[in-house]
């Protein structure tokens, strides 16, 4: 195992950049994952790791050698596909065994790891059968523990879970965090799906449009975006345009004036707040709203609120039944409140609102 | 549904099973210089083929230039179809077009071209001449050497294009997988592309053998008078020789023997395929 460290890796096809100067410090079995939607440049980034793309600029180094200009078979790192990609004319054993053969390890020792390796990912028993007489399950199975059992210096991982129905993703998901923790593999992960991002990986990369919006933690991208893209692509969020108005306020492009952290970002534009972190009441202190929708979830409850013609979106527990709340309808007067420390003020790039019109 | 096959069921048997089963009559026949043929049951037109070293070498001939022709091809059309089947950009319909292109003149126009190249004055020998190369001009048609280009040129966009659509089929991913685990290209091609592709090899190899194995136009015109294959010979009993008990038999030893090759052959790739 070793670490991972992308330096300035970009990547142009004509004029249009698809990777713009990625830096990223992956630490020895930490799991970063590359988050984006789709034409981010995330997969470009990983693919670039791997050596199937030759980079425009920049270098790629794997347990500190740069290893920019090393083709992908001298490069040890072990991909799991999102298609999976066995070799459909091998057998699951010869499958796992094919990256051992290209490394020239005997053939008693090789058996021994093959069989260990289909023991870790629980398919014991399966050496014999072909690809094509397995579930996709258990196909992904067999891609992971070709690419285990070389002891590769880093792991990739190129939506390794997309081509899974939605209960065994999930069930997949915590086996193949359980094994990059208990190997302490290098792991880089190219996900679109945030939950499954959230939930793996030590660390995300935000990508869009081919260049890093944040790094940081699940954590830090929840409670502190760098900028509204971010905000709004992890978890939902309220984002409002508008302008700072003196210290600790900001004026919606709606009218409204909402409480805010006091120190705005240079070049702030955006207010965003999370829907859950807004509370809704019929007394006490806060902005005057009127409800314009009540959307019963279940355990939650989904408020659209109106302030004078700005919008906002409150999300909050189901009161019981017996409580006041629950009786809340479409048209009634609330109260919406917040701590001003919540609603964070962003600098935002055309694009970045969901509801942005060019 | 069934009666869907019907127009091809009746044109297969009207237009092939139906001459075949004449033709084969006509093999067990009695050559009569006065009547043409005499009816008759016998093998001894075949038994004559078969006996005549004459006809044992232009069937030798025959069988050489069909191997050496699939062979040529598989291996000047492989890489030329991998290289089609990866192709990503735009022009590749028209890759496809260029590949067809020699199918679209005639096999006499082409051995024409051929001949106007390799020909004693033809263009070769001239710009040899006039470089001062040779002062002699080189024996470069009616060579077998010439009848092996000649056919391959028609048989190669075949062999590419069957190769191509299997290939096509082969996931990328697959082969970077491979190179991922530690293969280099070589080594990807030998234990993933290749051993995937055989169908298409398989395939490929049947279709230019049984075309070369009956190939008329070229080795006449680009052979010579000298030089015998099968296709020509079968032509010469039944038009020249006017024989025709003994064309048809030299014409129904050429039918068994590709057949015979081409199932020995199919059955060899396709059971390597399956086992691997």
């Amino acid at each position: 195992m070793g670490t991972l460290t992308l330096d300035a890796l970009s990547r142009r096809y004509g004029a249009t950049t698809a990777v713009e100067r990625v830096d990223l410090d992956v630490a020895e079995g930490e799991l970063v994952a590359l988050l984006g939607p789709s034409g981010c440049g995330k997969t470009t980034t990983l693919r670039m790791v791997a050596g199937f793309i030759p980079p425009s600029g920049g270098r790629v180094l794997i347990a500190g050698q740069d290893v920019t200009r090393t083709p992908p078979h001298g490069r040890n790192t072990g991909m799991v596909f999102q298609s999976y990609a066995l070799f459909p004319h091998m057998t699951v054993g010869q499958n796992v065994a094919f990256g051992l053969e290209m490394r020239k390890i005997g053939r008693a020792e090789r058996e021994t790891r093959v069989r260990e390796a289909l023991r870790l990912v629980r398919l014991d028993g399966m050496a014999d059968r072909l690809p094509r007489q397995l579930s996709g399950g258990q196909q992904q199975r067999v891609a992971l523990a070709r690419a285990l059992v070389v002891n590769p210096a880093v792991f990739l991982l190129d939506e390794p879970l997309s081509n899974l129905d939605a209960k065994l993703r999930a069930e997949v998901r915590f086996e193949i965090r359980a094994l990059q923790q208990r190997l302490g593999l290098t792991t880089l992960f190219v996900t679109h799906d945030q939950e499954e991002a959230l939930t793996m990986a030590d660390r995300l990369v935000v990508m869009e449009r081919g260049r890093v919006r944040q790094t940081g933690t699940a954590e830090d991208l929840y409670e502190r975006p760098a900028d509204a893209f971010v905000a709004g692509f992890i978890g939902r969020c309220n984002l409002l345009r508008g302008a700072p108005e003196g210290p600790g306020h900001f004026r919606a492009h709606g009218g409204a004036l909402l409480p805010c952290l006091a120190a705005p970002a240079p070049g702030a534009s955006v207010l965003a707040l999370r829907p859950e972190r807004i509370a809704v009441a019929t007394e006490g202190e806060g902005l005057p709203a009127r409800l314009a929708t009540v959307t019963y979830l279940g355990a939650q409850t989904e408020y659209h609120l109106d302030l004078g013609g700005t919008p906002l979106v409150a999300i909050a527990p189901t009161p019981p039944e017996s409580s006041r709340h629950r009786a809340l309808a479409p048209g009634d007067a609330v109260l919406a409140h917040w701590d001003p420390a919540e609603a964070r003020l962003l600098p935002a790039e055309p694009g970045d609102l969901p509801d942005d019109t060019p | 549904m069934a009666a869907l096959l019907l127009p091809a069921t009746l044109l297969v048997l009207g237009l092939l099973v139906a001459p075949m089963a004449m033709l084969f009559r006509i093999s067990l026949n009695e050559y009569s210089a006065a009547q043409m043929m005499q009816e008759a049951l016998t093998a001894e037109n075949y038994l004559r083929a078969i006996a005549d070293p004459y006809y044992r070498d232009v069937l030798g001939t025959t069988l050489g230039v069909a191997l050496a022709c699939t062979l040529l091809a598989l291996l000047l059309g492989f890489p030329a179809a991998y290289w089609l089947a990866r192709m990503q950009s735009r022009w590749k319909s028209l890759a496809v077009i260029l590949t067809l292109f020699p199918l679209l003149v005639g096999n006499v126009v082409r051995a024409a071209g051929w001949m106007a190249l390799l020909g004693r004055d033809g263009a070769i020998n001239a710009a040899l001449r006039s470089l001062g190369l040779i002062t002699e001009p080189l024996a470069l048609l009616y060579t077998t050497g010439a009848v092996i280009a000649g056919i391959l040129a028609v048989v190669a966009p075949y062999m590419i294009l069957t190769l191509a659509a299997v290939i096509e089929g082969i996931p990328r991913q697959v082969e970077e997988a491979a190179a991922n685990l530690g293969a280099g290209p070589l080594t990807g091609f030998r234990r993933v592309v290749l051993p995937l592709a055989l169908p298409g090899v398989a395939a490929g190899c049947v279709l230019v053998f049984i075309l070369c194995m009956n190939a008329y136009a070229t080795p006449v015109l680009l052979g010579g008078p000298q030089f015998k294959m099968m296709a020509p010979a079968v032509y010469d009993q039944f038009v020249r020789g006017t024989n025709w008990p003994f064309g048809a038999a030299l014409a129904f030893i050429l039918l068994v023997v590709t057949l015979t090759l081409t199932i020995i052959g199919s059955t060899v790739l396709g059971r390597h395929s399956r086992s691997r």
